[in-house]
């Protein structure tokens, strides 16, 4: 099981969610049991206006622990990153960043992000 | 702007052009007084209402930001829900939109030699960055590769046989044969020693992330190599 504490920096209440990974995909967009996938299918909102295909910033989330639980990301998600507003050590695009069994993390879905990548 | 207030636009089919076989361009309009600013090779972000769902497709604008109309050029994907939702809009039909979205975009004028590398429909960024390298005062040199399945399947063909025409700077290599790496290999890393060229890079496939590895393993620098892999 997997445990992702949900931080939303505009002040929504926080959640958390519990899940199997072994259930993903939990809807159609992003990786398989990225981030974004997990968010999406618990009906929690995160941007994605790439459609979870690697090829914008929206689904920019910063981990705020468990980021060493998290398989490294690839080249194109770091070119991405590279351009992503309020980018911090420790941030991922939650269409990439998979998550594995038996971990526990809090994200922090940021307030802004620009009009741009 | 936060999350959750994006800006949603309704853009209302005003033609649409077949461009090869199951490819077709949809040119949109938005309402009296509206207007996107974009930059060349970005893309918006579709909301499809398809059965119960709002699908989420980007579509890389293939017009330039001075057009009056906005232009998306796809190919009908089998099995593809969103394609297939677009493919059966006619003229008069709306779409909702997010955007412009992305950073795999030319805005200001080249400083350097620029190389377009497109792939199918990846063409259609790739397009607009094109136009806005040609209009820039001083002509580098700019080249296009474009890999296609076959002759009538290099999209905007005529276009760009017609830049030729008019850009001495500008070059266009249709490759009809699957050897895109190997032309790219030959001309750019085999052919000289000179690595200060930008490269945008658009396709559906891995050779656009192969051709990513190996221009940056043979010298060129990472930022010299712009990418979109859809």
């Amino acid at each position: 099981m997997v445990r992702l504490r949900i931080i939303f920096e505009n002040g929504d209440p926080e959640r958390v969610v519990e899940f199997d990974p072994a259930k993903a995909p939990f809807q159609h967009d992003g990786l398989p049991g990225s981030i974004l996938d997990v968010l999406l299918g618990h009906g929690i909102h995160l941007e994605h206006a790439c459609g979870g295909n690697c090829a914008c910033t929206t689904c920019h989330v910063v981990v705020k622990s468990g980021f060493e639980k998290l398989p490294e990301a690839e080249e194109s998600e770091l070119d991405l990153l590279d351009k992503a507003p309020g980018l911090t050590p420790t941030s991922r695009l939650g269409c990439q960043a998979v998550l594995p069994n038996n971990c526990e993390l809090t994200i922090v879905i940021p307030r802004f992000t620009i009009n741009l990548a | 702007m936060s999350a959750g207030e994006r800006r949603v636009y309704e853009g209302r089919i005003t033609r649409i052009v077949r461009r090869a076989p199951d490819t077709r361009s949809l040119f949109f309009s938005l309402p009296a007084g509206e207007r996107l600013a974009y930059r060349p090779g970005q893309f918006i972000s579709c909301q499809l209402p398809v059965g119960s769902d709002i699908l989420t497709r980007p579509y890389s604008l293939a017009s330039s930001p001075e057009d009056e109309e906005l232009e998306i050029c796809l190919n009908l994907v089998p099995g593809g829900r969103g394609s297939a939702y677009l493919f059966g809009l006619g003229v008069g039909d709306t779409v909702r939109f997010t955007g412009p979205w992305g950073s795999f975009c030319l805005d200001a004028a080249p400083e350097a030699a620029c190389i377009f590398v497109a792939e199918g429909t990846g063409i259609a960024p790739i397009r607009p960055m094109i136009a806005r390298a040609l209009a820039a005062p001083r002509e580098w040199p700019i080249a296009l590769h474009y890999a296609a399945a076959g002759r009538d399947q290099v999209l905007y063909a005529e276009e760009f046989e017609r830049a030729v025409e008019r850009h001495a700077c500008f070059t266009f290599s249709p490759v009809l044969d699957g050897s895109l790496r190997a032309v790219i290999e030959r001309t750019y890393v085999a052919g000289d020693a000179d690595r200060s060229r930008h490269f945008y890079i658009c396709g559906v496939g891995s050779i656009v992330t192969e051709l990513r590895d190996w221009l940056r393993a043979t010298g060129y620098e990472r930022r010299a190599v712009q990418y979109e892999k859809w």
